[in-house]
């Protein structure tokens, strides 16, 4: 198993921290600008195509699409911040995972840290640690090397 | 620092009273440095606001509630989950407009007021309204805009304390530039 | 009763309005507000706090109280390292600063350190001066969380 990357956006539609651990290709666009936008565009869209569609009530909406290189796991909180952490295929509901992102991390290091101002792309070095610390340490992240 | 000391006085006690008593004496601060009670209220309700947007995420990292259905689970997730969790007290909800979009949170004690008196010609503070602010901050985090007020005041010899809340309107989500 | 992290989130705002609102040349005058605010707090909050507490034996013994009890409660841990040269400076050593930790561990942000120690700097000397013991107390911080205070007592 093992980690692309992540992208966390607010409900503004700002990406406020974008971090890669084993991205190796790029996505070719102009720039990472754009890619944020449309990865921002592309999340907006098929949540709501998501719930528009859905036979019921949806309580959690959309989670996670796979294609046949990845899995792209989403978590938004109620505050609408959004968390995107691409894997590989192997990586199953990671709910939890991200809520605990949002809850000792972002909280913890942002929401705590007078210094950051929030809506505004996150510049912490502690934050910046303590999140690859994290996310280097999870089950899924476990790359071999051998 | 090895030798023991034993002492009264208990910590927990005195730890939920650092926030009463730190409250109490910034207000006597404002009031020196405004003199103008309007502006001191204003300023009270500004800086709760500007709490009311970081405590949210802290309470939903540590509630896990979800988003809320309608007005009356908002209004019961504010009084039994985020008081009762920061405050230590529960809020009754009552008092509903008929169209649903207004309530009242009642306190029949309010932790901020401990120790407090109401100083002659001060009429016009509104001691707690940074609880209006904290409400308006918060709410406005899970995309509700609302007005916040205060009704009654214990402080200024009303028989209970009553907070009203008007739901306005939706946020929603930023839009992506080139859809609609 | 309040739960603890309100009062983090409240400290964080009252500094933020006390030193957004304040023109360049007013900084000054927002820490000496920021100190004084934490010295009225201090004195009262020992004023409830040492309601049944015996009297103190003698100034080291006060110190301990507040490097023990003030600060569990308020910080809620121990000073890690109290010092002086018995002649009336104290140095109580801080690694892990509550209002610090979730800031910096290291040099960044370093220039606003000072801004969340006015402060406790107000609420040790307030506390002190209702223990009958009248001081000048400064902070200072070299990595963060970690933080020295420094007692100095004024002797009459």
């Amino acid at each position: 198993m093992t980690v692309f990357n992540l992208y966390i956006f607010d409900r503004n539609g700002t990406c406020l921290y974008y971090v890669e651990w084993n991205r190796k290709k790029h996505s070719g666009i102009a720039s990472q600008e754009e890619e944020f936008k449309l990865m921002y565009g592309m999340i907006f869209s098929i949540k709501s195509f998501v719930n528009r569609i859905s036979p019921s009530d949806l309580k959690d909406g959309f989670s996670s699409f796979k294609t046949s290189r990845y899995k792209c796991n989403f978590y938004e909180t109620p505050s609408g911040l959004k968390f995107i952490l691409n894997t590989d295929l192997n990586v199953g509901n990671i709910r939890d995972v991200l809520h605990q992102l949002y809850s000792n991390i972002y909280v913890e290091y942002v929401v705590k840290n007078p210094l950051c101002e929030l809506g505004q792309p996150i510049k912490s070095d502690l934050f910046k640690t303590k999140l690859d610390e994290y996310v280097r340490n999870l089950p899924i992240f476990a790359t071999k090397t051998n | 620092m090895s030798r023991q000391t034993v002492r009264s006085g208990d910590p927990r006690k005195v730890s939920a009273e650092l926030f009463t008593l730190t409250y109490g004496a910034l207000v006597s601060q404002l009031v020196k440095d405004y003199e103008n009670v309007d502006e001191v209220n204003k300023q009270l309700d500004k800086l709760g606001y500007n709490m009311g947007i970081r405590l949210i995420e802290d309470f939903l990292a540590r509630s896990n509630v979800g988003r809320c259905h309608d007005l009356r689970e908002t209004a019961d997730v504010i009084a039994k989950v985020g008081f009762k969790m920061f405050l230590g007290i529960v809020p009754t909800v009552s008092n509903w407009s008929p169209s649903g979009d207004e309530f009242s949170l009642l306190l029949d004690n309010n932790p901020l007021t401990d120790f407090v008196e109401l100083p002659e010609g001060q009429s016009n503070l509104e001691y707690s309204s940074i609880l209006c602010g904290v409400l308006r901050g918060a709410l406005e985090m899970v995309q509700m805009e609302v007005n916040v007020w205060f009704v009654q005041d214990q402080l200024k010899g009303d028989n209970t304390t009553e907070i009203r809340v008007k739901f306005i309107r939706r946020l929603e989500d930023a839009v992506p530039v080139g859809e609609d | 009763m309040a739960d603890e992290v309100l009062f983090e989130f409240f400290h964080m705002e009252i500094v933020g309005q006390f030193l957004q609102s304040a023109r360049k040349d007013e900084k000054e005058s927002a820490f000496t507000k920021l100190e004084f605010l934490g010295y009225r707090v201090g004195q009262r909050l020992v004023e409830r706090f040492t309601k049944e507490v015996p009297r103190f034996k003698d100034e080291l013994d006060t110190m301990k109280f507040i490097c023990k009890d003030l600060w569990t409660s308020c910080y809620k841990k121990q000073i890690d390292n109290l010092r002086t040269n018995h002649q009336g400076v104290y140095v109580l050593q801080d690694n892990k600063f509550r209002l610090l930790t979730q800031i910096s561990e290291g040099k960044q942000y370093m220039e606003y350190a000072p801004q969340f120690l006015a402060f406790p700097c107000g609420l040790i000397r307030g506390a002190l001066s209702n223990l009958g013991i009248a001081s000048n107390v400064t902070a200072e911080v070299s990595a963060m969380p970690a933080c020295k205070f420094q007692i100095q007592i004024q002797r009459l």
